[in-house]
């Protein structure tokens, strides 16, 4: 009863990768909550959705590391919202965590398809 | 690290509500942000926001796990908790104060008891190393009765013994103190030199006596206790070397002890030396030290074989003789144990009732906010958050009922030590504190009922079926019903229990109080003191003489007499006699029995009849024939069948003379009013002069108008002679029963509130389900049941709950009636009055309790009670 209900029809985001797609989400901009979890619908073509239950704690806790920081502005839509933003430790994180996903990726991919 | 921690938990504190409100606004502005982007894509403004929030999904989750990312949740969760709880407390103040007043008078008298046991029972004496401190006596023949100690086997003990590394011979005495104003007897201990040393004890000012010094010649010196240093002598620092009359001989003062030293039961102002004189009776106590490793069984085993040896070396004394060894704190506290631990027990039983009360008054509560809870669940709060709520509100109300209750305990200390009397002689209440070990039975005890009161309770409200319950249109949820009569049941049987020992303790002191003595008490006044040493023994007896003589010509006075040892003081002297017209019975088959020492008029002062002969008169003196009085159970004793007038007896006192028996008085409970007579043989004081003797003075009117006159006349035989104590008879009387009337007392005590909690239980749960049944009382009333009928049913539900607590607690009383039977004087623990009367009481508050919520029930209007549905 208290657990939210699941999409079916989409793919689960890996346990650790969220983190990563909001750092990259918020490298070429500041975004607020919605935004990122429009955005990351949107660039993964609808297959990754967040789940708000997710997302926030998730910046909630990246906050507090110190990777991001967050200001209340007007939207385009000129409604309030809080946006986020990479700070520089922030930055070098997504470096390492783009180059930890990378080697993930590739070590799969091996597992997979063996050369 | 610990600053920058300390300072992001201040933040977070203060930031506290900004946080707050930030998030709900931040996630308030997602759900605007969703809304407006599905009202451009077209949706109707209703459809959008409601497809946006199922979108969300549980804003108060999302909301409650985000928080939880923040860090130090759980201590902020408790403060929360915390938080929530004491708003609640306000919100419901009556119901607040109610279970903290309950608590705290639950765990007050709990912890006040618990203090006493402490400081009694369970402490260490103030000695070092004092378990390793035991008492010695010897064991008499028949009785197996601890009895004091032969100096000569004292000495044996001493030489042959590889148990105890030190031991000390120790006697209580008036000491006779003289300083210019006037002559006054304070108590005192006369010591063998080991005795500090065996303690333990420094002196806190000078020295003690010297180790093995003097054996049978004593120096002239005294050591001081504090409170004589303090009150006799004015604290001044200077006071060792003072020369002071000790018994009218200078002695000097080499040391003071500091405060609180002292043997439990044996207070001292005033140590004397004591010197060691062979084959002079039993007259001493010894205290000893065991040696390293050595256990006090193995000690005991000894010391009955060192017995054993001078049983066979000094017939005469020692035939049919045993000895043991007690620990210290054993021989002091060992009397009280029994009441305490009973007290304590019952005290317990008290706050079992308090604590049953209280999860009562939640579980009502808990039904109450059961809705309330269910929303919270069903809004996503986490069970093991509501649970750890729920708990803590009764750590709360816990925590605050038991600092009322160490602040009452405090109170009820102070006010115990006040009022309990001298005459309790309850050892070692000056150390009674609310110290550490109090304060945290007091937390634990607090503690523990929190949990005993609110796990219940707490459980019971999260046994919600979230769907089912919130569907449900009544507004009340019935659940914990069982619990709730279990609890009152328990109540009642509880209740039951300690009104019945009350009663029993009411009944058997009652009895004691009607038991005769065997004299008439009223209007004596007694007069204490021991004798100043004089050249001739004669000469005591003439003082006791004269002092008679001018008391007997005051006005009011009606008889006068003298007894070496008062009845009701719960000793006496006593040696072996036996008849002397038959051959000498043997060293260990010799009868033994009490011996009074009195003058002409003591049975005459006391109203004591006599049965047979003649009472002593002033011609029994020195010179004449020596004559003595038997009383009856020493005439049934020496002489079954035959008339003890004009026989002749052996007495082995003094001088072991043979006595003719002059007459036959009446049996008197001298060691106390519950003790049966023991034989008795009275001799003349003119004849066997006492070192002590007690004045018996009968007057009309109040005894104590003549206190002034009596010393004023004591002082003119003698300026120097002290008085250790002045007392009415019926005072002592009284006294002797002290203790079993505040075992009575205190049991009422306990029970009335016990009977009071119960049926505030009682009253509570039948309130409660007649306001629970109110609609199905209505229906019943609308399809014709009488008023009669409905008032029947709430009565009986009542009067089940008391039947089935009741059997159970007669069931408990039969369990515990060996226990019982050890308290009680001539009352049986199964008593049928008593048990009768406490059945007939406990139904009466019963019925009581549920009369006025069946009265509620029948008054209800069906058509109200309905349309309000």
């Amino acid at each position: 009863m208290t657990e939210p209900i699941k999409y079916q029809n989409r793919i689960e985001i890996l346990q650790g990768t969220l983190d990563l797609l909001i750092l990259q989400t918020l490298a070429r901009e500041a975004q607020h909550g919605h935004g990122i979890s429009l955005a990351i619908r949107a660039r993964s073509g609808d297959l990754l959705s967040v789940e708000t239950g997710s997302l926030y704690p998730a910046l909630h806790r990246l906050e507090k590391k110190g990777w991001l920081d967050s200001q209340w502005k007007i939207s385009e839509n000129n409604q309030r919202a809080k946006y986020y933003c990479l700070t520089k430790t922030g930055r070098k994180q997504l470096t390492a965590e783009q180059n930890r996903w990378r080697l993930l990726v590739r070590a799969v991919t091996g597992v997979l398809d063996p050369a | 690290m610990a600053m920058k921690a300390l300072r992001f938990v201040l933040r977070l504190f203060f930031k506290r509500r900004q946080l707050d409100e930030d998030l709900n606004d931040e996630l308030a502005s997602h759900i605007a942000m969703e809304t407006s982007l599905r009202l451009q894509e077209g949706e109707s403004p209703e459809a959008a926001r409601q497809a946006a929030l199922r979108q969300f999904g549980n804003v108060g989750l999302v909301a409650d796990v985000t928080r939880s990312t923040w860090g130090f949740t759980g201590f902020e969760q408790a403060l929360q908790d915390v938080r929530y709880a004491s708003r609640s407390f306000v919100r419901t103040p009556l119901f607040s104060a109610i279970v903290i007043v309950t608590l705290a008078l639950g765990i007050g008298s709990s912890t006040t008891i618990f203090s006493l046991l402490d400081g009694i029972l369970l402490r260490a004496l103030p000695f070092p190393e004092s378990n390793r401190l035991m008492m010695l006596w010897e064991l008499p023949p028949q009785t197996q009765k601890p009895n004091v100690v032969n100096l000569s086997n004292f000495v044996a003990w001493r030489e042959r013994n590889h148990s105890f590394e030190s031991m000390a011979v120790f006697l209580g005495l008036p000491m006779n103190l003289l300083s210019d104003q006037e002559s006054q007897q304070v108590p005192g201990l006369a010591v063998t030199a080991d005795f500090f040393s065996t303690l333990g004890t420094a002196p806190l000012l000078g020295r003690t006596f010297r180790r093995g010094e003097y054996w049978t010649d004593v120096p002239r010196e005294v050591v001081l206790s504090y409170s004589a240093w303090q009150h006799l002598f004015g604290g001044r620092p200077d006071i060792i070397g003072k020369k002071i009359s000790v018994n009218v001989s200078h002695h000097e003062i080499i040391g003071v002890m500091p405060p609180g030293f002292g043997l439990p039961n044996n207070k001292a102002e005033i140590y004397v030396p004591q010197a060691i004189f062979m084959n002079e009776g039993r007259n001493y106590s010894v205290v000893a030290r065991l040696r390293l490793g050595i256990n006090p069984e193995a000690a005991k085993a000894e010391m009955a074989t060192l017995a054993a040896q001078t049983a066979l070396e000094n017939v005469q004394m020692d035939s049919g003789w045993s000895a043991t060894a007690v620990p210290l704190l054993d021989q002091a506290v060992g009397s009280v144990r029994p009441i305490l631990l009973m007290i304590f027990a019952s005290v317990g039983l008290v706050l079992l009732l308090a604590c049953a009360n209280v999860a009562n008054l939640l579980m009502m509560r808990a039904s109450g906010r059961a809705r309330e809870i269910c929303v919270r669940l069903a809004l996503g709060a986490g069970r093991n958050r509501i649970l750890r709520q729920l708990l803590i509100e009764s750590l709360l109300l816990a925590l605050l009922g038991g600092l009322s209750g160490v602040a009452l305990s405090g109170v009820a200390l102070r006010l115990l030590k006040g009022l309990l009397p001298e005459s309790l002689q309850i050892p070692r209440l000056n150390e009674v504190t609310l110290n550490v070990t109090v304060l945290l039975y007091a937390a634990a005890v607090s503690i523990l009922s929190a949990v005993i009161f609110g796990l219940a309770p707490a459980l019971q409200s999260l046994r919600c079926n979230v769907s089912e319950d919130l569907h449900q249109s009544t507004r009340s949820v019935t659940s914990g019903r069982g619990a709730r009569r279990a609890l009152v049941v328990t109540e009642i049987a509880l209740a039951l229990v300690l009104v019945s020992a009350a009663g029993l303790m009411v009944r058997s002191f009652l009895r004691l109080t009607s038991v005769d003595p065997g004299f008439r008490a009223e209007s004596v006044l007694t007069v204490r003191m021991m004798l100043l040493p004089a050249q001739k023994k004669e000469y005591r007896a003439e003082v006791v003489r004269e002092m008679l003589d001018r008391i007997h010509s005051l006005p009011g006075v009606v008889a006068d007499g003298s007894i070496g040892i008062l009845p009701m003081e719960g000793t006496n002297s006593g040696t072996y006699y036996y008849r002397a017209d038959r051959p000498e019975p043997a060293p260990n088959a010799r009868p033994v029995g009490d011996v009074s020492i009195i003058t002409p008029g003591y049975f005459d002062a006391m109203r004591i009849p006599m049965i047979r002969g003649r009472a002593f008169n002033t011609q029994d003196r020195t010179g004449s024939p020596l004559v003595a009085i038997l009383n009856q159970s020493a005439a049934r004793m020496l002489f079954p069948g035959e008339d003890a007038v004009g026989k002749r007896v052996k007495v082995e006192w003094t001088n072991n003379d043979v006595v003719e028996v002059i007459g036959v008085a009446a049996d008197i409970r001298h060691s106390g009013v519950s003790t049966p007579p023991d034989p008795c043989l009275f001799m003349p004081n003119d004849q066997q002069p006492f070192p002590f003797t007690a004045l018996v003075v009968r007057t009309v009117g109040e005894p104590a108008q003549l206190e002034k006159a009596i010393r004023e006349q004591i002082r003119l035989v003698d300026a120097d002679q002290g008085i250790s104590k002045i007392e009415e008879m019926e005072q002592m009387v009284s006294d002797s029963i002290a203790r079993p009337r505040l075992e009575a007392m205190v049991l009422t005590l306990f029970g009335v509130i016990a009977l009071g909690l119960a049926s505030i239980g009682l009253y509570g749960l039948i309130a409660f389900s007649v306001a629970q049944r109110a609609r199905e009382i209505g229906i019943r009333v609308a399809l014709g049941a009488s008023r009669a009928g409905v008032f029947r049913m709430i009565l009986g539900d009542g009067l089940r709950l008391t039947l089935v607590g009741g059997i159970l607690g007669l069931a408990a009383i039969f369990g515990l009636t060996r226990f019982l039977r050890s308290l009680l004087f001539e009352i049986q623990p199964l008593d049928p009055l008593t048990l009768t009367s406490v059945i007939c009481l406990l139904t009466f508050v019963s019925l009581f309790a549920c009369y006025v919520p069946a009265r509620r029930a029948t008054k209800a209007d069906p058509a109200a009670v309905l349309r309000e549905e």
